[in-house]
This record gives structure tokens, C-alpha cells and sequence, in this order.
């Protein structure tokens, strides 16, 4: 079909100008073509970008746990177990930069406090898991560790229903849900934008940090929480539990793609950006841009809080460091690193600087917030557009 | 294409698309309830309506469209508005003119809701919503546009995709996550395209167009957007000469369908546009009337003519 030929020469030149004459071209032909009755004005995602996408989920959801259970442990191919796990992690951390993606490069809104969705979504997760353990814990009691050693007597109220799998999903959704959209309704309505609007962020999340360091909170303290054993019946320590949550990461993943990318490819994408450019002529054009901010905000929230809950179990822990205002801060740095607004750029930052970081932490342990300030400084200053600004510039 | 032709073209589209042209205003004069379109609610204050005898007293005997009721603006005791009374009747051209400091865009930002006056009231004729209670994007909705003094559109988009977002109808966040274009809407924004000059250019990013076009674009996006009254900032800044009178015929030419008011500084301009001119100063309407009872009135030429 043309009109989606044209949009997506429209979508992946919007970079460069090079092509704009091309551009003008093919659009008159599109015209030329009856337009139907009605229709997006977008594709979701063109023909080759159903067939690449296809292929990278092939790749990360079949070939690579065939790599790992089906091929011998002593071939050149085998992946070892480890990597599965961290390959997972990454996944998750690409859900984050996606979220972050359609919230800071399309809507133009940077949070530096979207780990305290990240971990809200991993609290829910690790609550449940924590209830799991049943009395197989050090203190073979009904109590969870922490508070047995806490000598409390009762489960609070907010423990009782996290018992239930599908109450923590639930959980999981709603909770950092509910905080986005609390915290946005007001930030949004009073009109707070830009820096502003970032600093606060960063003050939400080292203020919830505070509340879970403290043991009264009941979420573990500082310690957070930990040891857990099974999930949903499955052993967290079988190597197959593992792969199917590596599964469901990079499944969580690129379904996340495609539903920002559904979002991006609407009207209501182009609204986003029409924010970000020019709120006053949006908003006198009869859109209300704070509904539409908000709605960004909660989505890419709760997209966070799914990327927590399947963080938590692959490694085992969640603890308050999770919501130190640094780690929303190099949540940033993944997306600036891999390139805004493209929501392709933003999982590609947020594997290479965590690969980077696996790879300095072990090798050069303490030179690692160097790298990354002087990757972030350098990217910002010689790439703006990021990983993905460089590779769809010397594709074409 | 001229300016009055273009006008013309416009007159003769509108109603080849009777799919998106919003109901005419005396048929169904209640605007929609704003409640029923907000996809996610807000605690703004309960609305307000006008009281039933301004109204009366405001609009008897005219077709009025738009009345400004003793608004009071001010700004750290600065009185930017001072129980200031307008009334727009449909179809008008008015031009507002006045000293620096007069009120003039203070008086944009009243009835197009950025700035929330002391007291007084804004309504449309047909609806007893007081204006100044609701928010940007309503008094939008509700068909009253601006063009800024600089050309204000959405660089990063297409010149199409510009006018898409103009389109009047369902502006809520579900609705156009969901949005198809119909064919009648795709139409109607190509006939914007050839009225404003831009069909070649409708898939090149607005932010490369050069300064008349965007200027012209926004013109573009203002009429997709079906507006009642428009209101237009110093339409003729930094333009030639030829420019400001294909600029005088198009507002002329524009008036008639809907009501549109020029602030406007330069004289000249406002004399070769004008049927009523409406003077303000320090706030308050000074004098009002045909450009000549105005020129001629001793309180104007004291405070405003002499001056110049």
C-alpha cells in the first residue's frame, strides 16, 4: 500500500532532510491513489518493520534459549546460564528506556524519577515472592524473615492479599499506576514543565527511598527483600523458571515496542510531540495537554512497574537502592546514549551502557562512573542523536 | 491566488464536506458539555454561568456573538483591564487598536483563556457558560482560535500532519489514540493545502517552510479549525507593504462567516480594513464606532491620534 510506504519513508527520514524531495514524490503519487473510507494515518509499523521485529523476537525469544538448554555445554555455542539471566536483566532495563522514551523523547517530559516506578513494580513482584517462601525460611515461621526478626506478631493488612499471584500482578499495574498519575494530576495541572518537573521527580523518588529505609514502612528496611524461593510453584533456582523468565522479559519487551509504538503512530503520538514543540498552539487548538501528559506519564509508569516485577525474581532482591535518585538518572542516560524519540534507540542505550557497565564493574570496577559520565557527556555532545541517530544515518 | 479568492475557495468548500462542518450554530447553539469530552477528569471549580439579565441587557437588539462583560484585569494593583465592556456581534470585523498598554492582548488572553480575570465575565451568545471559568482548550473547542504575532506551528511535523491536528472533532486522549482520518477530512485538509499554497509542500516538516508559509500555514490550521471568532495579534508585523494588503483583503474577506477581531497598531492598516474600531485605553473602552467618528473624537485624538 503506498500510504504506508509513504509514512514510513516519512517516519525513518525524519532525521535528515535528505530525502525530502523523494518524500514529495511519493506522497503525490500516494495521492493519486484512492484514499480509503478511512484510515491511520500511520502504520503501527511498516512491512520490513513487521519482518525485523519478527526476526529480533525469533532471535531473543527462540534461538537464544535454544543456545542455552538444547545446545551441549561444551559447544562454542553454548550460552552459559549466566548470561541468560543478564540478558534478561537487560530486557527489563529495555522496557524502562522504551517507557522513558515515549515520556522524555516524544512528549519532551524527562523524569528522573522513573525508578521509583521501576521499583514499586519489583515491591509488588518481591512481596508476593517474599509470602511464597511460606515457612521454609530461617525462622521456619508463617511470618515473612524480616518481620519475625522485627518481632512483629501479624502480617499488616497491605501483606494479606499479596498471598495471591494474580493480586500482586494486579499490584504491579496499579500501584506504580496509581503514584504516576497522582503525582502527575498535580504536577501537570499546576503546569510544572521542564527542569522543574524533573527536579521534583528526583525529589519523589529520594523522598520514597527514605520511607522504605525505614522498618516500620514494612517492606524490609534497608535490607528489602530477599531469599526467595519459588514463583507461581516453579523454583526460582531451575534453570528452566530462569529461561522462561528471560522468556517473558524480552517477550515483555517487545510487546512494550508495540505499544508505545501504536501510541507514537496515533494521532494521539502526534499530539505528544505537537506538546512538545508547541504547547500554547496545541493546547489553542483545543487539545488538553495536561490529560495527555498524564496519560503518557501513567502509561510509561506502569510499563516501569511491569519491567520491575519481572526484574525482581531473575535476581532475586529488591531493596530501597533501587529508588536512589542516581538510578533514575542513568535511566536517562540509557535513553540520551541510544537516541530519543525513535523507541528503537532507547533499548538499543539501554544494552549497550548495561553491557558496558557488567563489563567495567568486573574489569575495571573502579573507573565505572568515570566511563559513564564522560559516555553520557560525550554522546550528548558529539551524537545527539544518540546510537541509533549514528546507525540510521550510515544505513542509508 | 489572491487573497480574496482564496477567501472565495474557502466559502465554496465548506459546504462540499458536510462530514466534518460542525453543526451551524443556530441550529444547536449549546456547545457540548465540556465534562462529557475530558477523558480524565480534573477538580477545577464548578462552572460558572452568566447571569441571565447581563446576558439580556448585553446581547438585546444585535446579533451579537461575543460579549466581554466588565472584566477587571490587574497586575500587582496595575489595572490591565478595568471593568472593561465589549460586545462582538457575528460576522464583524473589529479592529482594536490603542496605545501601549492599553489592554490589548490582555484582552486576548481574557477571552482565549490564558489569563483569569479579577471579575467580570466572557460568553458566547447561545450558551451561558461564563469563559473565563474554563480552561485553553475549551474556550478552543468551543470555536474561538488565535493566531499569535509569530508564526506559531508545530515545527517538527508535516505541513499535513499540521493540519490534521487542526481538524475539528473529538480532541480527547482515547479518541485520537484510536483516530482514523476519513476520506472527507483527508479532502478537506487537501483543499486547505491548495487554498493556503502548500500542496507541493504537504509532506515536507513545517519547520522548513520559510516564514510567510508558516504564517500562511497557521492561517490554514485556524480555518481547519472552523473557528466562530478569530482573533488575530498584529497580523501585519515586519510584513511589505504588498503583503500587509493581501493580508487586508483575506480578513476582509474572511469576515462575514466569522467574526474576527484585529489588534492591530498600525493605523494605516487598521484604516484600509476597518468598519468599527473599537479604542481602548488604560484599559477601558476609550471610544468606539466607524474609523472616521473615531479619528474625529477629541478624546482619542487627546490621548491617541495626538500622540502619534
Amino acid at each position: 500500500m503506498t500510504e504506508a510506504a509513504v509514512s514510513k519513508s516519512e517516519r525513518e527520514s525524519s532525521p535528515t532532510e535528505a530525502t525530502a524531495s523523494s518524500e514529495a514524490t511519493e506522497a503525490q503519487a500516494s495521492r493519486e491513489v484512492k484514499a480509503p473510507a478511512a484510515s491511520r494515518l500511520e502504520p503501527v509499523l511498516s512491512r520490513r518493520g513487521y519482518a525485523i521485529f519478527g526476526a529480533l523476537a525469533l532471535f531473543s525469544m527462540a534461538i537464544v534459549p535454544i543456545l542455552n538448554a538444547a545446545v551441549p555445554a561444551d559447544s562454542a555455542l553454548h550460552l552459559p546460564d549466566y548470561l541468560v539471566t543478564l540478558f534478561g536483566k537487560f530486557f527489563c532495563y529495555a522496557i524502562v528506556a522504551i517507557a522513558m522514551d515515549l515520556l522524555w523523547g516524544y512528549t519532551g517530559i524527562l523524569s528522573l524519577g522513573h525508578g521509583v516506578f521501576f521499583a514499586l513494580g519489583g515491591y509488588a513482584m518481591g512481596m508476593y515472592l517474599l509470602r511464597a517462601i511460606g515457612d521454609a525460611g530461617v525462622y521456619r515461621s508463617n511470618l515473612p524473615d524480616f518481620m519475625v526478626f522485627l518481632d512483629w506478631k501479624e502480617l499488616p493488612w497491605f501483606w494479606k492479599p499479596m498471598d495471591d499471584f494474580f493480586v500482586a500482578c494486579i499490584a504491579v499495574l496499579v500501584v506504580p499506576g496509581m503514584l504516576a498519575y497522582l503525582f502527575g494530576f498535580f504536577a501537570f495541572r499546576s503546569r510544572i514543565r521542564g527542569v522543574y518537573f524533573s527536579i521534583i521527580t528526583q525529589a519523589l523518588t529520594f523522598a520514597l527511598m527514605l520511607l522504605f529505609f525505614r522498618n516500620e514502612t514494612g517492606f524490609g528496611g534497608n535490607n528489602g527483600l530477599t531469599d526467595f524461593k519459588h514463583i507461581y510453584g516453579y523454583s526460582l533456582h531451575e534453570r528452566s523458571t530462569k529461561l522462561g523468565l528471560y522468556v517473558l522479559s524480552a517477550a515483555g519487551m517487545f510487546v512494550t515496542f508495540l505499544i508505545c509504538r501504536f501510541v507514537t503512530t496515533s494521532k494521539a503520538g502526534r499530539v505528544l510531540r505537537a506538546i512538545r514543540d508547541a504547547e500554547n498552539r496545541i493546547m489553542f487548538s483545543g487539545y488538553n495537554p495536561t490529560s495527555y501528559k498524564l496519560f503518557v506519564f501513567t502509561l510509561s509508569a506502569v510499563l516501569c512497574g511491569i519491567a520491575g516485577a519481572l526484574y525482581v525474581p531473575q535476581v532475586g532482591i529488591i531493596n530501597p537502592s533501587e529508588m536512589q535518585p542516581s538510578n533514575s538518572i542513568e535511566m536517562a542516560i540509557w535513553v540520551a546514549v541510544g537516541g530519543r524519540g525513535s523507541l528503537i534507540g532507547a533499548p538499543l542505550g539501554a544494552f549497550a551502557v548495561n553491557g558496558a557497565k557488567s563489563w567495567f564493574t568486573v574489569a575495571l570496577p573502579e573507573l565505572w562512573l568515570y566511563v559513564l559520565g564522560a559516555l553520557f557527556i560525550g554522546v550528548t555532545l558529539f551524537f545527539p542523536k544518540g546510537i541509533w541517530g549514528v546507525l540510521s544515518r550510515s544505513g542509508r | 491566488m489572491t487573497a480574496v479568492e482564496s477567501a472565495r475557495a474557502l466559502r465554496d468548500v465548506t459546504p462540499a464536506s458536510p462530514e466534518v462542518e460542525a453543526p451551524p450554530p443556530e441550529v444547536k447553539p449549546e456547545a457540548p458539555k465540556p465534562s462529557k469530552r475530558r477523558s480524565i477528569p480534573s477538580i477545577a471549580p464548578r462552572r460558572r454561568t452568566v447571569d441571565k439579565a447581563r446576558y439580556e441587557a448585553l446581547t438585546a437588539g444585535r446579533k451579537a456573538l461575543l460579549c466581554v462583560d466588565a472584566v477587571t484585569v490587574s497586575f500587582d494593583g496595575f489595572k490591565a483591564l478595568d471593568n472593561l465592556t465589549l460586545v462582538l456581534d457575528e460576522g464583524e470585523l473589529r479592529c482594536i487598536i490603542g496605545p501601549n498598554g492599553a489592554g490589548k492582548t490582555t484582552l486576548q488572553d481574557v477571552i482565549t483563556g490564558k489569563t483569569k480575570p479579577d471579575s467580570g465575565c466572557v460568553f458566547m451568545v447561545g450558551d451561558h457558560t461564563d469563559l473565563t471559568q474554563l480552561d485553553e482548550h475549551e474556550i478552543a473547542q468551543r470555536g474561538i482560535c488565535r493566531k499569535f504575532q509569530r508564526p506559531t506551528v508545530f515545527q517538527g511535523h508535516t505541513v499535513f500532519e499540521n493540519l490534521e491536528l487542526a481538524l475539528p472533532g473529538s480532541k480527547g486522549v482515547f479518541a485520537s489514540l484510536f483516530a482514523r482520518l476519513s476520506r472527507a477530512e483527508r479532502e478537506r485538509i487537501e483543499r486547505t493545502l491548495e487554498l493556503i499554497g502548500l500542496t507541493e509542500h504537504a509532506h515536507t516538516r513545517a519547520g522548513l517552510l520559510s516564514h510567510g508559509q508558516k504564517q500562511w500555514l497557521e492561517i490554514g490550521m485556524l480555518l481547519a479549525q472552523e473557528p466562530r471568532v478569530l482573533l488575530v495579534d498584529e497580523p501585519v508585523a515586519g510584513m511589505t507593504h504588498k503583503e500587509m494588503e493581501r493580508t487586508a483583503e483575506l480578513l476582509n474577506a474572511l469576515a462575514g462567516e466569522r467574526t474576527v477581531v484585529v489588534v492591530e497598531h498600525d493605523m494605516e492598516f487598521v484604516r484600509s480594513i476597518a468598519r468599527t474600531v473599537t479604542v481602548l485605553h488604560e484599559g477601558r473602552v476609550l471610544a468606539e464606532g466607524s474609523m472616521d467618528a473615531v479619528q474625529n473624537d477629541p478624546k482619542v485624538i487627546e490621548v491617541y491620534l495626538g500622540e502619534s
